[in-house]
């Protein structure tokens, strides 16, 4: 099996644990010094500040976990060369508070060092994500037409 | 060894912004190409989904008409046999404002005999509104809502 193939069947691994709230199998995915960068705005979303180290993205996946019942996946895309593999993935997570369904796509970069993934960058449509997270159209907020202490 | 589609998409897609030189690009789009930018359409027309080659030009020549891609780095880049995923810091102007706008930008393209059949592209919006807007948006503190 090519290194490619190896590194892209580690990360459906990984999603796969994930999807499983196994975050103990899916942090042995991850050497030590995994380091993890998101992009989305911390007044909303403050749990998702980059970590680094597997504490840190323990504490991270936990936040999402105490946050969404369940995470599902889809990969439509997933492409592989040498150490690195990106996926184009589709992410539904169901809301404990009130079970309504945030889906996201997100663009998640990986980087692998000894079979075990050692970094992680991911792009996500983080306005969509707001208004989905916050439930409510954020464009009034921008216009300051709905800045009403929401 | 021959160069991978991606290598001359990119060529022609910059050349295409920058100098409105439409041709090179138009050759290189398969008539059946699908195509999204994902982000708020309301704001910027440009994103969205297209199918098509002729809608994904047109979609071409608004970029054109909006921004100037000043530099592009690639931050990260992977190539496959038919298909290509990079992420990429675009240093851009906006023509209507001259206002710097710097943005990360993640591409996943698939090629059929050196054609562009699919490509997604993600961008962290609220950042590129936030730039657009040359203010931030202010959100409520949410420590337990998502």
């Amino acid at each position: 099996m090519t290194v490619e193939k190896l590194n892209r069947q580690r990360v459906l691994h990984l999603l796969d644990t994930i999807a499983a709230d196994d975050l103990e199998a899916a942090l042995s995915c991850c050497t030590d010094d995994i380091d993890f960068l998101t992009h989305a705005p911390i007044d909303v979303l403050p749990h998702m500040g980059p970590c680094h180290g597997k504490q840190e993205l323990r504490e991270f996946w936990r936040t999402v976990q105490a946050r969404y019942s369940e995470t599902r996946y889809q990969v439509p895309q997933i492409v592989a060369e040498g150490d690195t593999v990106a996926a184009y993935l589709r992410v539904f997570f169901k809301k404990r508070s009130n079970e309504r369904i945030i889906q996201v796509d997100m663009a998640v970069f990986y980087t692998f060092r000894g079979g075990q993934v050692a970094q992680i960058r991911e792009i996500i449509d983080s306005y969509d994500l707001v208004q989905q997270v916050l439930e409510r159209e954020i464009g009034p907020l921008i216009t300051g037409a709905g800045a009403d202490g929401v | 060894m021959t160069e991978h589609s991606l290598w001359r998409f990119s060529r022609a897609l910059h050349r295409a912004i920058n100098d409105r030189h439409f041709e090179d690009i138009e050759a290189l789009i398969d008539e059946d190409v699908e195509w999204a930018l994902y982000g708020p359409i309301d704001m910027f027309p440009f994103l969205g989904a297209r199918q098509g080659k002729d809608a994904v030009l047109d979609v071409i020549r608004q970029l054109a008409d909006n921004f100037q891609v000043r530099r592009f780095d690639r931050e990260s880049i992977m190539l496959g046999v038919d298909s290509a995923a990079s992420m990429l810091r675009y240093s851009l102007t906006a023509l209507d404002s001259n206002k710097p706008i710097s943005l990360r930008v993640a591409q996943f393209a698939q090629f059929r005999a050196g054609k562009l059949i699919s490509m997604r592209v993600l961008i962290d919006t609220f950042d590129l509104i936030e730039q657009a807007l040359g203010r931030a948006i202010h959100l409520p503190k949410m420590t337990s809502v998502g």
